[in-house]
Order: structure tokens, then C-alpha cells, then sequence
């Protein structure tokens, strides 16, 4: 009987090792913070433009099998903007929070130092835009769901004695969703009403070119460590409901890397 | 070929940013954005053309020549200021440091029809407070609520004690009188208080676009019995000119109901949800953007007639006697 237990178990681990060779993952896991400009223009609140600055946090995730051509690229960025018009009497505060979760699919060339991919992300984001100057039509919701197209290169290289990885990521508009009141609409007739006027929003790249680029350069400084510094602009724009908007935002990052596998059923 | 692409790369960026031209911070640049803004947003164009002939484009031309780069800004402000009172709207508004432009001709030209005396006469000084309504018992068992501003707030629970204190009078009063309004959901909290069922009680919409005819269909805009405290018994609203925005809501919301009455003179009306934009030169504009409309989608822009007319006059308020008041008290004994 405990012979018999003995060889239960040892099937089980052996299956259970065999399964976690082959379902390693290596995940390369960024965390950023940012500082740098915004720019928005949101009409249904004013027709001027307020610039000014602000922090954004962004963390990327991307997993992948060695064996396997597909990753999962998962990014979350959270910004928080304070902005003024051009004759500095007028405050608008931004903030929003952006997920992207997506599938890419790679192609490694030139003995493997550079690293293509291509593949598309689906974001969701939620946010808002406050005048701190306005009675009745105070602040703007932002919501949209999004399809984006992307593409990453990824080039490896050694210099003084170090490596380096040079990363740019790019990500287009397709189509999606967003919430927008309709050109004179207000909150209290969406809200406490509940009249709906074209609040949901097809959008294609055309009424919502959005468009967010990502340009990073990874410095591998001690064994377990990798700094990462790079520019991310993230440029949001809707044209919808006779309305205009975009929030521009340009942020110079500054983080750490850090690469590592999991094998679920080590033991 | 590489130019082609140039060209290419640079148009597909120039469709895809979504952008509008700045107007110049210039006098003119200022005047040329206030009056777009309004052109563009403003909701009663057609409406006040009927009612007195107001063209935007001629107001452009009116007050255009009028306007230099070289004039200061409290120049160019009374040139705006002016320009604005064409609107003959009291949600209309110029915001500066140093001045508000308005116009205010919609009760400023009328008796005020009430007296801040008269009412520390009527009140007493045992009267209660709740969020921003005061009221008593009057000798004759006339319930009163005087309600100043629906920017201040009331709780459910505030206007359940109040009607409960007052549930055995024979009727009761509101006193809407020189409240300049606040928040539309106020105003709708307090007239559930009076409604027995579902009730029509008025219209709204909304711009779609920049054209002057650009409007959503009429919504209509029901009002619910509140689930709370109900008041059953005769009502009468005192109204005065300087009853506007969600107070002139309020007493629109009331005049639909069946036991109630508006005692005292017309509102003064602004019936447009206002909103605001800015100008270059950071000055703040606001406007009527969503009108609003009585249950038979008649404009309320400019008031409403009470439906028994009371004027306070200098013997009687000389008397202390409020005759708007007295009036209100002779209906509800009958």
C-alpha cells in the first residue's frame, strides 16, 4: 500500500515537473514613473487650451514562453495633470487611469538582437477633466473602450561593457466606444433624467484618432536590477458630438526592470 | 518619392489631430471669441427673435465697430457687458476679477414686492430652521415655509418634520420670493412633497450643434410622488421678479399641480440650464445652453403669470401687513 502511494506520487511529480518545463514563462515587468506636459482641450468645457504639467505612473507586464511566438503585453498607466489657459486664471485638473491588455505575436531577426512584434491591445479608460472655474458644467467624464493596433521593436546591443535594450512600442487607433454628452447636453439631464442622446459613442480612427507611443532604453546595472528610463506620449483626442477633445500627455520615465520566470510546479 | 511621403505623413497627422484655432488674446481676438461662443452655444436665439427681434449677426455688427486693440480691458469688458444684455437674460454672465456683467433688468425694473421687514414680522423669532427653509404655524392654522435660495440644500428627513409639524394646518404657504435659484434637484425634492402621481410637469432639450436650430427632440419631464411625507391639502407658491432659474422651475412644477396656486406677481424667469466656457483672455462667459419648457411646451425664458395677481403696497407694508401673504392666508381659510 505504501509502495503503491510512493509510485502515485512520483508519477505525479514527475508529470508535474515535466508540465512546468513546458509551461515556463519569462515576464518582464517594468514599473515607471513619470513627469513632463499635458495639453487639453475639451470644448463642452471651453473652447481655450490649458497646458501644463503632470506625474503619470505606468507599469508594463509582457509574458511570454521561450517556444512559444505569442506574448501577453499588459500595461496600466495612471495620470493625475494640472493645467492652466494661456492668461493663467483658469485651472483645469485631469486624471485618468488607462489598462491595456493584448496579444502580440514576434519575430526575432539579426541573430536575435532585435525583437519584432506585432499585435493588437484592447484599453479601457476611465477619467476625468474638472474646470475649477465653471458653474453648471464643471467637469467632463471620460470613459472609453478601445482596439489598437501595435507594434514593438525591441533591440538588444553591449556597450561599455553593459548591455543595453532599446524598446519602442506603438499603438494605433481602430475603432471602439466612449461616453461623450451630446454637444450642449447637460450632466443633470443624463443623470437625473436618465435622457439618453448618443452618450455611447461609436468611435473610429477617424472621430478618435488616438494614438500613444512608448520609447524606452533598459540599462542593466547589477545582476537582478535593470534601470529603465524612456518618453511616453500618450495622445488622446475624440471629435464626437459636435464636440472636441484631446488630452495630450508627455512624460519623461524613469524606472526599474526586472525579468523573471515562473515555474508553477517547481518543487 | 520621398517627398510624396513627406507629404503623406504630414497630412495623415494634420486630419488626425483633433484641434481648434485659438483666437488671439487681443481686444478683438476677445470679442471675436465671446460672440462664436454664444453664436455656437447660446439657446434662445430664435425664441427672443420672436418675442423682440433679437439678431446675433446684427449684434456682431453693433458692437464690432466699437471694439479696438487698442482700448483697455475695462473698455473692452463694458463693450462686452453690453453686448451680452442684448441676450436679455439674467443666466448670462461675464465674470471678471474686478466686475460681473448682467443684466438684471428682469426684476430690477419692477417692484420688488417684498419686504425683508415684513418678513422678520411674519416669522417671529420662534420660527425653525431646516437646510435652508424656515417656517411656523401661523395664528390661523396656515402652515408657512419661506424658502430663500435653493442653493441651500434640505434633507429628506427635514422636510418630513416640517410637514409633519404643520400636518394639521389647513393649508399652506411657500414663499418662494427673491430666490434667485440653485439646484434644479432641490427644487424637484421639495415639490414631490406635493404630487400624488406621476405628473407631467415639463419640457426640455438640448443644442446638438452650433446652428441656431440645432435642438434634440422635447423630452418630457415627469415628476414623481415623493415616497416619503406627502402634503394633500391646498397650497399656495408666493412668487415675486426676482423668482428665477430653478426657483422659476419650482413654481412652473407647482402651477401643474392641481392643488396649488401662485400667489403674487409674474417670475422672473431663466428657464435655460446655463453653462460656461472662457475667453482668451481668461475671463469666464456664462450662457443659457438647454431650455426648458412648461408641461404645454410653452417658453418660460421670461416668467410666469401667478394665478392671482398681488401687489405689496407702501400703506399696507407701512401697516406691517405683507398683502401677497394675507392674500395667500384669505384662500386657503376659504
Amino acid at each position: 500500500m505504501r509502495t503503491k502511494a510512493l509510485l502515485l506520487a512520483l508519477i505525479a511529480y514527475t508529470t508535474l515537473l515535466a508540465q512546468s518545463i513546458d509551461s515556463q514563462k519569462v515576464i518582464t515587468r517594468s514599473t515607471m514613473l513619470g513627469f513632463g506636459s499635458t495639453n487639453i482641450l475639451d470644448t463642452y468645457l471651453s473652447a481655450e487650451h490649458f497646458k501644463g504639467s503632470g506625474l503619470s505612473f505606468v507599469t508594463t507586464i509582457e509574458r511570454q514562453r521561450p517556444d512559444r511566438r505569442w506574448s501577453t503585453l499588459t500595461e496600466h498607466e495612471a495620470n493625475l495633470s494640472a493645467t492652466k489657459d494661456r492668461a493663467k486664471t483658469q485651472q483645469e485638473l485631469e486624471g485618468a487611469y488607462n489598462f491595456y491588455w493584448g496579444k502580440l505575436y514576434s519575430w526575432q531577426l539579426f541573430d536575435n538582437s532585435l525583437k519584432l512584434q506585432a499585435g493588437g491591445l484592447v484599453n479601457a479608460s476611465l477619467g476625468f477633466i474638472y474646470n475649477t472655474s465653471n458653474s453648471n458644467n464643471p467637469a467632463q467624464a471620460r470613459a472609453h473602450l478601445n482596439i489598437m493596433p501595435t507594434g514593438v521593436a525591441t533591440y538588444k546591443f553591449n556597450l561599455w561593457r553593459k548591455q543595453f535594450t532599446a524598446r519602442y512600442e506603438v499603438a494605433l487607433p481602430l475603432c471602439g466606444i466612449m461616453f461623450s454628452p451630446n454637444y450642449g447636453q447637460s450632466y443633470y439631464e443624463i443623470f437625473s433624467l436618465g435622457n439618453y442622446d448618443h452618450n455611447v459613442v461609436p468611435t473610429t480612427f477617424i472621430s478618435a484618432p488616438e494614438w500613444r507611443q512608448m520609447l524606452t532604453l533598459d540599462v542593466r546595472l547589477w545582476k537582478s536590477g535593470t534601470l529603465r528610463v524612456g518618453y511616453l506620449g500618450n495622445m488622446q483626442q475624440a471629435k464626437v458630438n459636435n464636440l472636441r477633445q484631446h488630452v495630450y500627455t508627455h512624460r519623461l520615465l524613469i524606472g526599474f526592470t526586472k525579468q523573471f520566470s515562473i515555474i508553477p510546479c517547481s518543487l | 518619392m520621398k517627398k510624396y511621403l513627406v507629404y503623406l505623413i504630414s497630412l495623415v497627422l494634420l486630419v488626425s489631430c483633433v484641434d481648434t484655432q485659438e483666437r488671439d488674446n487681443t481686444p478683438t481676438g476677445n470679442f471675436e471669441a465671446l460672440w462664436e461662443i454664444i453664436d455656437e452655444h447660446y439657446c434662445f436665439f430664435d425664441y427672443k427673435q420672436h418675442e423682440y427681434g433679437l439678431d446675433w449677426n446684427e449684434v456682431y455688427n453693433k458692437y464690432k465697430v466699437r471694439v479696438n486693440d487698442k482700448m483697455n480691458e475695462v473698455q473692452l469688458f463694458e463693450v462686452l457687458k453690453d453686448m451680452l444684455a442684448e441676450l436679455r437674460d439674467g443666466h448670462v454672465n461675464l465674470y471678471t476679477s474686478y466686475d460681473m456683467g448682467r443684466y438684471w433688468t428682469w426684476h430690477e425694473a419692477y417692484p420688488q414686492n417684498y419686504s425683508d421687514t415684513l418678513e422678520r414680522r411674519y416669522l417671529g423669532t420662534d420660527y425653525k430652521i431646516s437646510g435652508g427653509m424656515s417656517y411656523r404655524i401661523f395664528d390661523d392654522n396656515i402652515g408657512y415655509i419661506r424658502y430663500e435660495s435653493f442653493q441651500q440644500p434640505i434633507g429628506e428627513n427635514g422636510l418630513d418634520d416640517a410637514l409633519s409639524y404643520m400636518s394639521l394646518c389647513r393649508g399652506l404657504i411657500i414663499d418662494i420670493r427673491n430666490n434667485g435659484g440653485g439646484n434644479l434637484t432641490t427644487a424637484e425634492m421639495l415639490a414631490g412633497r406635493f404630487v400624488q402621481e406621476k405628473t407631467l410637469v415639463s419640457h426640455l432639450q438640448h443644442k446638438t450643434g452650433k446652428g441656431h436650430n440645432d435642438f434634440s427632440p422635447l423630452e418630457a419631464r415627469y415628476l414623481e410622488p415623493s415616497s416619503k411625507r406627502r402634503w394633500h391639502k391646498p397650497v399656495c407658491v408666493l412668487t415675486n421678479r426676482s423668482v428665477f432659474s430653478a426657483a422659476n422651475d419650482f413654481a412652473v412644477i407647482m402651477h401643474a399641480l392641481p392643488n396649488v396656486k401662485l400667489v403674487g406677481d409674474r417670475t422672473g424667469g431663466g428657464s435655460g440650464l446655463p453653462m460656461s466656457s472662457s475667453l482668451p483672455n481668461g475671463w469666464s462667459v456664462r450662457f443659457s445652453a438647454c431650455p426648458m419648457y412648461d408641461r404645454n411646451k410653452h417658453h418660460t425664458e421670461f416668467g410666469i403669470d401667478p394665478d392671482i395677481n398681488v401687489a405689496l403696497t407702501d400703506e399696507a407694508t407701512a401697516q406691517g401687513i405683507d398683502l401677497i401673504i394675507e392674500k395667500a392666508r384669505e384662500l386657503l381659510r376659504n
